[in-house]
């Protein structure tokens, strides 16, 4: 489904990812772990096209996709969320999953019907709504939202979409445990056919939702396995409590 | 998003019967500034659409609408085409150049973006001015008004002309309130919002920014094709930059991304304008404090100020309302 070939990204003199290589099969769910600064959002940034790679390629569904576009890959079902809130501030919730339905399915060129009105995006919006808890928050200004309904809207964004490969960076970062809860247990609802990669901090929540997992370390992979590899892995552990440096 | 509210259908109504009336009991000169009023607010709508609900302020619009007058004035006054095949082409020659704008500049945002449309208009005027068979500063005269005297209305009778273009205004606003309310419309306010996330989930922008672009260079198109059918001559000045800068006053005077809201601001412009300069030759001076004054209030316009207001009283109003129904059941 996605796969990255040797893909690096110097940022002058500072090289970020360093010759990373993976392949995700479809409905798997891959974590990526890795200490602050060891280049997951920028790898994130590399599959989904913001950023542009100084080496390396990006598949989707097999095809070459490392020189198209974030709208592009978009469409061909990559979504992602933020590791910071980006959503639509000025905007209520139901009118922020709208653009969302209503861009995924084309229907954000009608020129003679409202996509607000329109039945099947509604059914959409209802639908992702209830997966990520906004059933009863459709009508709040963004803007005026606790944190923690921005932090469910921005996973709702990308499911919304209804995309086959999903990229959710941090999707619990400065949510409370009941919130962890809450997407522990979407993570582990959301259709079988769904590919993710996740980044996530949150070991526990990592290690039960995964198939695999990667870790980076300054851009390097420097282990993959299952969870129960992960667990049991010295090297892992020596990354976690920050004294592993594999330039040192 | 674009909502077309009570209040905003009021205003329409207001504008509508409001400019008629005074029209029908005014004398000349008042139609004059009737005409002036309403071709002007054509022109803040078209601007509007895309820089209150697209987020892309423009300063080439003044350029599209000397282009407008320009291309109706060289096909009817120089080519004796119709004023009928004339105007649909002149839109349609606008609405082609408002494309090529928005295409090129859409990967450009901010003053970036700002700088650009000034450019392209640039050249537009320089064009213009420079062109000798088009009069060049002299301008050209002798444009004529569409003949409408197969069903009985002289369209030199400046009342006739005046009530035909606050119609046109009309209908623009409805024209464009249905495409704000429509996918479209819905999705170009999400590219005002954030950009980066409209491209994240898979929206192709520069699509989206060229087609508005053309939408609204069109109806900028319109209104200086009606410009020239209202004065009868053009000239290089209808394509200067400052008649860019004066529309973006209005639509700030009246209320960024209100869509009505430009339409007051034409009015009390034109107002100022004429009943100021009576006075003193320094009515920007007037206009520039009521625009100081509008901006320093809130940033709403005078239309968006007095709507939010009357939608406020009416949601508190709803509110005692649906409580007292509450009660009457309890």
């Amino acid at each position: 489904m996605l796969e990255a070939l040797g893909l690096c990204k110097t940022f002058g003199a500072l090289r970020v990812t360093n010759d990373v290589s993976f392949s995700l099969e479809k409905g798997e769910r891959r974590v990526i772990l890795g200490p602050n600064g060891a280049g997951k959002t920028t790898l994130f940034n590399l599959l989904v096209g913001e950023l542009e790679p100084t080496a390396g390629t990006v598949q989707l569904n097999g095809d070459d996709v490392t020189r198209a576009g974030v709208e592009a890959r978009a469409q061909m079902g990559l979504a992602r969320s933020y590791q910071k809130n980006n959503l639509f501030d000025q905007l209520t919730v139901r009118e922020n999953l709208a653009l969302a339905v209503a861009t995924a399915t084309g229907k954000s060129a009608w020129f003679r019907k409202d996509t607000l009105k329109d039945a099947e995006i509604n059914r959409i919006i209802v639908d992702v709504a209830a997966q990520v808890a906004l059933s009863d928050h459709l009508d709040l200004a963004v803007e005026s939202a606790p944190y923690g309904v921005r932090r469910q809207l921005e996973v709702g964004l990308a499911l919304a979409t209804g995309p086959s490969v999903l990229l959710m960076d941090e999707p619990t970062s400065g949510v409370g445990p009941e919130m962890i809860k809450a997407f522990h247990t979407l993570l582990k609802t959301l259709p079988e056919n769904l590919t993710m990669l996740i980044i996530e901090h949150d070991m526990d929540l990592a290690l039960d939702v995964a198939d695999r997992v990667t870790v980076l370390n300054y851009g390097e992979v420097v282990f993959e396995g299952t969870p129960d590899e992960t667990r049991s892995s010295p090297l892992v552990e020596e990354i976690y409590l920050g004294g592993w440096d594999s330039h040192a | 998003m674009f909502y077309q509210t009570k209040t905003k259908s009021a205003a329409l109504a207001f504008l509508v019967i409001s400019g008629i009336i005074y029209a029908i009991f005014t004398g000349y000169f008042g139609r004059e500034m009737v005409i002036e009023a309403a071709i002007l607010a054509i022109l803040a709508m078209s601007l509007d659409m895309v820089a209150g609900y697209g987020g892309m302020v423009s300063l080439c619009h003044g350029a599209i609408f000397g282009l407008g007058a320009y291309i109706f004035g060289i096909l009817t006054a120089m080519l004796g085409l119709s004023p009928f095949l004339a105007l649909p082409i002149a839109i349609s020659v606008t609405a082609l150049f408002g494309f090529a704008v928005g295409g090129v500049t859409s990967k450009t945002s901010g003053i970036f973006f700002i700088m650009t449309t000034l450019a392209f208009g640039q050249m537009v005027y320089v064009i213009i001015f420079d062109a000798r068979s088009l009069g060049g500063d002299d301008g050209m005269s002798g444009i004529p008004r569409m003949d409408l005297s197969l069903i009985g209305l002289d369209m030199n009778d400046s009342l006739t002309f005046g009530i035909f273009v606050i119609l046109a205004a009309a209908l623009v606003y409805l024209l464009i309130a249905a495409i704000l309310r429509a996918g479209f419309g819905r999705s170009l306010v999400g590219l005002r919002s954030n950009e980066t996330r409209m491209r994240a989930l898979g929206m192709a922008i520069w699509k989206y920014k060229a087609t508005s672009f053309a939408i609204s260079g069109g109806i900028a198109g319109l209104a200086g094709a009606l410009a020239a059918q209202h004065t009868m001559f053009i000239s290089p000045s209808m394509l200067v930059w400052t008649v860019s800068g004066e529309a973006l006053v209005v639509v700030i005077l009246g209320g960024l991304g209100t869509l009505i809201g430009p339409a007051f601001g034409a009015v009390l412009f034109v107002f100022l304008k004429h009943e100021v300069s009576e006075f003193t030759n320094y009515w920007h001076l007037i206009v520039g404090t009521v625009l100081i004054i509008t901006v320093v209030m809130g940033n709403k316009g005078i239309y968006g100020q007095l709507e939010h207001m009357i939608d406020n009283w009416l949601h508190k109003k709803q509110g005692r309302i649906s409580l007292a129904k509450e009660d009457n059941h309890a």
